[in-house]
């Protein structure tokens, strides 16, 4: 049994405990440091909550995309999608070319969510 | 905050003394704020006679430790400054080079110090510097016709390299050699490089292009555009790349509306640029390099968390640096709407 709170649980009090108790007493030519500290903060946070989740959805996607081969972890599986990438396998206009597309925009939008969600509030995505 | 006699600082003054021909004391030496790595340093002196008599207000560039493979190293940016300066270019003026490693340990050299803020999340926001946005923009855009109306073979230099077979294509190939040699796979940017040679511009001219020109490589006075600062990128390329680089959302440091910069629309940046060139602009071409330098900037970007993941330089602004990649690559598909 791990003990709570857990890994994410605990980088996201000390989080705002830094930035609540110590960032105002950050000297400015400190400030910038401690903001980045915050921000490395929180994207482990969301990494420890989602990235495994999203792995294993991107892992499952492309498993169907490419149908049977020898690639079965995601890195071998996403070698293989660049092999094909790299040969021009996927022509423009064809549903599979959409489909690796839509597959693709997935993987961004879930590694955007750990890295950064404000930006796709500010596109008007989730 | 008293200067420490460090034995650096008197072989610096040394150095200096030698290049002046007069006696040299170092008043203030410090890091100049931003980037990842300290490249800049603020540097005053008190030279005793010479052709620089006086206290002189200077910048010590140096070597980063791990360079980007695309950039210059400091001797070859060092002329290349000189050249454009010399030109008439608003560069800062480069004074003195040294090569000789006994003195800092690495290559630096010296220009003059000059007025005017660079940080970008500085410049968007303060519609009065550089005589307003529009002005800025309107004095960006005319200085970059400028740097393109050069003739690059009457620079000098000799380093400079022509893109083959064409600057786009020459781009897309580049970027792949990067992601072979790259630890992890990246397939979301394989595809907008597999675009990017799909959909590439027949070759246009090719000048000298700064390959870096946009917001927080400038220094923007109170009255209008004083310099463009960091050269190490400067090669020959497709003109249009500059325009579509200086409209990359990464540029924009928030102030994402204003396209350009985030200072002014991309069609008032173009049309002002048009103006100065007295060429007619193909707005598909921008936006194919809008395109080109989302994905330059995630490879650069990528490099940068690579000197931090490799262990090499463990850095915490190097290892964010990595994390700006994935909204780069969305932005890819996005704009070439290859996903969703």
């Amino acid at each position: 049994m791990r003990e709570r709170p857990h890994g994410a649980d605990l980088l996201a009090i000390a989080r705002e405990t830094l930035r609540r108790d110590v960032l105002p007493l950050v000297p400015d030519e400190s400030r910038y440091t401690a903001l980045m500290i915050a921000n490395a903060m929180a994207i482990a946070a969301r990494d420890a909550e989602l990235g495994e989740r999203a792995a294993r959805d991107a892992l499952q996607r492309l498993a169907t995309l490419l149908g049977p081969t020898r690639a079965e972890d995601l890195r071998s599986l996403n070698k293989e999608l660049i092999r094909r990438i790299r040969t021009g396998v996927f022509r423009p206009g064809t549903p599979e070319h959409a489909a690796i597309g839509r597959h693709l925009w997935e993987c961004a939008l879930q590694q955007v969510r750990v890295s950064n969600p404000k930006y796709l509030e500010r596109l008007g995505l989730k | 905050m008293g200067l420490s006699r460090t034995p650096e600082l008197a072989r610096l003054e040394t150095f200096l003394g030698k290049a002046a021909e007069t006696k040299v004391t170092v008043t203030d030496f410090q890091p100049l704020p931003g980037g990842a790595v300290q490249e800049n340093w603020r540097l005053d002196a008190d030279f005793a006679g010479g052709a620089f008599a006086g206290r002189q207000e200077l910048v010590l560039r140096t070597d980063a430790p791990a360079p980007i493979p695309s950039s210059h190293d400091r001797a070859k940016e060092f002329r290349i400054i000189q050249a454009v300066h010399a030109r008439g270019i608003k560069a800062p003026e480069a004074l003195w080079l040294c090569t000789d490693q006994s003195v800092l340990e690495k290559t630096f050299f010296i220009m003059r110090r000059l007025p005017g803020i660079a940080a970008g999340h500085r410049v968007v926001k303060d519609d009065t510097l550089g005589g307003g946005h529009d002005t800025l923009a309107e004095e960006l855009a005319v200085e970059l016709a400028r740097i393109h109306a050069l003739d690059p073979r009457s620079l000098g230099l000799d380093f400079l390299a022509e893109p083959r077979p064409s600057p786009a294509l020459a781009a897309a190939r580049d970027f792949r050699a990067y992601l072979d040699v790259h630890p992890d796979p990246r397939p979301v940017l394989e595809w907008g490089i597999a675009w990017l040679e799909r959909e590439a511009p027949p070759k246009g001219s090719v000048v000298l292009c700064h390959r870096d020109f946009r917001t927080g490589n400038y220094l923007a006075g109170k009255d209008g555009l004083v310099a463009i600062l960091d050269w190490e990128f400067a090669n020959l390329g497709d003109p249009d790349s500059d325009i579509g680089w200086i409209c990359a959302r990464c540029w924009r440091f928030g102030a994402v509306e204003k396209v350009a910069g985030g200072i002014a629309s991309r069609e008032a940046f173009v049309r002002a640029y048009e103006r100065a060139s007295g060429r007619k602009v193909d707005r598909a071409r921008i936006d194919y390099y809008e395109v080109m330098a989302h994905a330059r900037w995630a490879i650069i970007a990528l490099q940068q968390g690579q000197r931090h993941v490799s262990g090499r330089e463990p850095s915490l602004e190097l290892a964010l640096t990595a994390h700006v990649v994935p909204e780069l690559e969305l932005e890819i598909l996005r704009l070439t709407q290859e996903g969703a």
